[in-house]
């Protein structure tokens, strides 16, 4: 095995080369600049330029001798079967190699984080999704909730959109197969849902003037107590054997949250307790209630 | 932006300015309210010169809420024309001193004291014309809440739980026509704009 | 905010931090030769990777009466981009100077500005002159912007398919905006300008020579 050290120095050598013939030509493209002063401008500028060019054949040199104090390998590297990529000549071809040295970081980086994500979720029992280790228990569960056909999430979640008439749902996938949905419940909140398979993972509740991502809590507060509540809800509403049923209820849930600053109270009969909305809807009749009056 | 409602506090016989403002402060301590900062909304008005056709009023405001805007209202006979813009355009507005000229003595300001309770921001507003008193103006706005008829309610039953019956039961009548559209800056400029008015028509103290 | 807004602009103003002065070259460049001088701008200018960016724009001019002389406004919209603030501009007089100053200065304040702008000038009392589009391309080069453009002249009355271009040329203008005293950038606009030779002649333009003919 060859030292790595050498190769490092030439690389930066070429690295410092490259950089310093930049800088030549960029001083060479803009002329003589303000800064040379009225007074014998172009011999200054081509003064400054010989310097430049100085340093770019100082740099040559480097690079030179460098190169000078590499090895070349004794035998050829062994590349598997992707050696035989630089056998072939046809120039739309070429760019594999360099595309397989891509996939293969990224698939040991995924490996890595693969490993590193299961002992984190293997510690927390709690969770929903399947990190069980008993493979009767997990094949039941996932053949009903997280494993399911994307056309098939696109129409519940599509018919549960017709049936609510003030939500409006985007759907986006950005890592390929699960959902990421956009809600918004008139002009009064949005909401991101994270979906895996047809089961709720994870929801944030915004204002309706804010921006939404996965992470950030809402800058008001009645909705992130909105968020706390909803939470509750994806727990109450979750049903493992009727995924489409606990979604559809969930939404229609937060769908009554439309009227979350018009409504008041059930139970006080005022809109405001502590400077607050009614943030809680009752599951089954989805009657509002101040957190403080809830029966 | 949420929605804002500019409500004037009337004065009565035996208390002056600062003292109506330390009341109202007690009572917003005591919804569990926390300082934030003072705010400061200000008024310079133009008038177009006698020769220069029919008469034109430019009204110049900034909200410190918004501090990188100017909000300048039009008014030509019967017709307001708002615009939104840079802070930049005041000095445009000096280039044009020939036609258009400021009289110092109706600057209108209201600047006071601002506080957070929950999501509701509440402003107490000293106001004062060329530098001489002339009553209380309340700002309350609900910040989550951007289409004004779904929470006049809500602000109207919060405001009149610390400023008692002088919250009319109706929006203002500014308001009243825009219930049901997105809650914008220059709505709250509007307001003040109103307020102003009358309180320089007021004589005395409102 | 302990003091008004209009108190922190006249400081702002005193302590010259406002970019209210204009440096401005004109030049022009036919149709044909449009090629060359765009190939030579992406090479010399900032934004060489991302080519140079397309612009589309509809300018309307209006005076006020003011005294003793006309104020003129320009009102600038992007067609390209309509979420864009529109653009309010004040254009003092140009001053030429002697040969020694490399560029036209003209003191200029641009304000970003709501749609309405253009009603409410209507009603403040402004007439409007004339409107154009100008569409091309513009490079910057540190401060400097470059803008390679073709003027269009528009009908109020009509659609926008009834638009006649105004010559068989490009207007090509090279600008820097800055606050009172910066003269040394002037200089470094001569110098860009010396580059772009002899494809377009870069050059303080007199307009009121224009106005009575070559001389």
């Amino acid at each position: 095995m060859m030292s790595v050290e050498p190769l490092q120095t030439a690389l930066s050598c070429i690295r410092t080369l490259r950089s310093n013939v930049g800088v030549a030509f960029e001083a060479l493209g803009n002329g003589i600049r303000s800064d040379h002063g009225e007074e014998g401008k172009e011999t200054k500028f081509l003064f400054e330029l010989q310097d430049l060019l100085t340093v770019v054949n100082n740099n040559l040199r480097d690079v030179e001798q460098s190169i000078n104090n590499l090895q070349p390998p004794h035998n050829p590297f062994n590349l598997g079967n992707s050696g035989f990529l630089s056998h072939e000549y046809a120039q739309d071809r070429q760019a594999l190699y360099s595309q397989l040295v891509q996939s293969y970081k990224w698939t040991d980086k995924v490996h890595e984080y693969c490993s590193l994500a299961h002992a984190q979720l293997s510690q927390n029992s709690l969770t929903r999704s399947y990190t069980n280790t008993s493979s009767a228990k997990r094949r039941k569960i996932q053949t009903s909730s997280h494993n399911v056909l994307p056309i098939h999430v696109d129409k519940v979640i599509n018919q549960i959109e017709r049936l609510l008439p003030e939500m409006n749902v985007n759907i986006q996938r950005p890592f390929a197969s699960n959902v990421i949905l956009h809600v918004s419940v008139g002009r009064v909140l949005k909401a991101i849902i994270a979906f895996k398979g047809l089961l709720i993972e994870w929801i944030i509740v915004r204002g309706f003037s804010e921006s939404l991502d996965l992470w950030t809590e809402s800058r008001f507060k009645v909705f992130r107590k909105v968020t706390e509540n909803a939470h509750a809800a994806v727990m109450r509403f979750y049903m493992p054997t009727m995924p489409d049923v606990s979604v559809k209820n969930f939404l229609t849930w937060l769908h009554s949250f439309n009227t979350l600053f018009s409504d008041a109270c059930k139970g006080c009969g005022l809109h405001l307790r502590n400077a607050m909305p009614p943030t809680w809807r009752e599951f089954r009749t989805l009657e509002p209630y101040h957190e403080e009056c809830k029966p | 932006m949420g929605v804002t409602i500019v409500q004037h506090y009337p004065m009565t016989e035996n208390r002056t300015g600062p003292q109506v403002i330390e009341f109202l402060t007690k009572r917003v301590h005591a919804m569990g309210a926390a300082q934030a900062g003072p705010f400061l909304v200000d008024c310079e008005t133009y008038n177009s010169a006698p020769a220069f056709g029919p008469p034109r009023t430019v009204h110049l405001l900034n909200n410190s809420e918004q501090p990188a805007t100017v909000f300048s209202i039009l008014e030509s006979g019967q017709k307001q024309v708002p615009l939104v813009s840079d802070p930049l355009f005041m000095d445009l507005m000096k280039k044009l001193g020939s036609v258009y000229t400021c009289k110092q003595q109706t600057r209108m300001e209201a600047k006071g004291p601002r506080f957070e309770v929950a999501d509701f921001l509440v402003k107490l507003g000293t106001v004062t014309m060329n530098a001489n008193f002339k009553g209380v103006l309340v700002e309350v706005e609900y910040r989550p809440c951007l289409v004004p008829a779904a929470c006049w309610e809500l602000l109207r039953e919060f405001m009149q739980g610390f400023l008692g019956t002088c919250v009319p039961n109706q929006p203002p009548s500014y308001l009243q026509n825009r219930m049901q559209d997105i809650y914008q800056p220059l709505d709250t400029i509007q307001q003040y704009l109103d307020q102003f008015r009358e309180y320089r028509k007021a004589v005395t103290v409102r | 905010m302990a003091q008004p807004l209009s108190t922190a602009i006249d400081t702002a103003f005193k302590s010259n931090i406002v970019p209210d002065q204009e440096y401005l070259l004109q030049g022009s460049i036919l149709d044909t030769s449009v090629e060359h001088l765009l190939h030579r701008l992406r090479g010399l200018c900032d934004n060489v990777d991302s080519g140079p960016e397309q612009f589309q724009d509809h300018e309307m001019c209006f005076t006020i009466r003011t005294t003793p002389t006309p104020l003129s406004l320009r009102v600038r919209r992007a067609l390209d981009h309509t979420d864009m603030p529109w653009q309010l501009r004040y254009i003092g007089q140009p001053e030429y100077g002697d040969a020694k100053r490399p560029t036209i200065i003209r003191s200029s304040i641009d304000i970003g500005c709501s749609a309405s702008v253009v009603e409410f000038l209507t009603e403040l009392g402004c007439r409007m002159d004339f409107e154009y589009l100008a569409r091309g391309y513009m490079f910057r080069k540190g401060r400097m912007k470059i803008t390679v453009a073709k003027i269009v002249k528009t009908n109020p009355n009509k659609s926008q398919d009834s638009m006649q271009l105004i010559s068989e040329s490009y207007l090509v203008e090279l600008s820097v905006l800055a606050p009172r005293g910066q003269d040394a950038i002037a200089e470094d606009m001569r110098s860009f300008a010396e580059q772009l030779r002899p494809l377009v002649n870069l050059d303080k333009v007199d307009y009121k020579r224009l106005a009575h003919g070559p001389p």
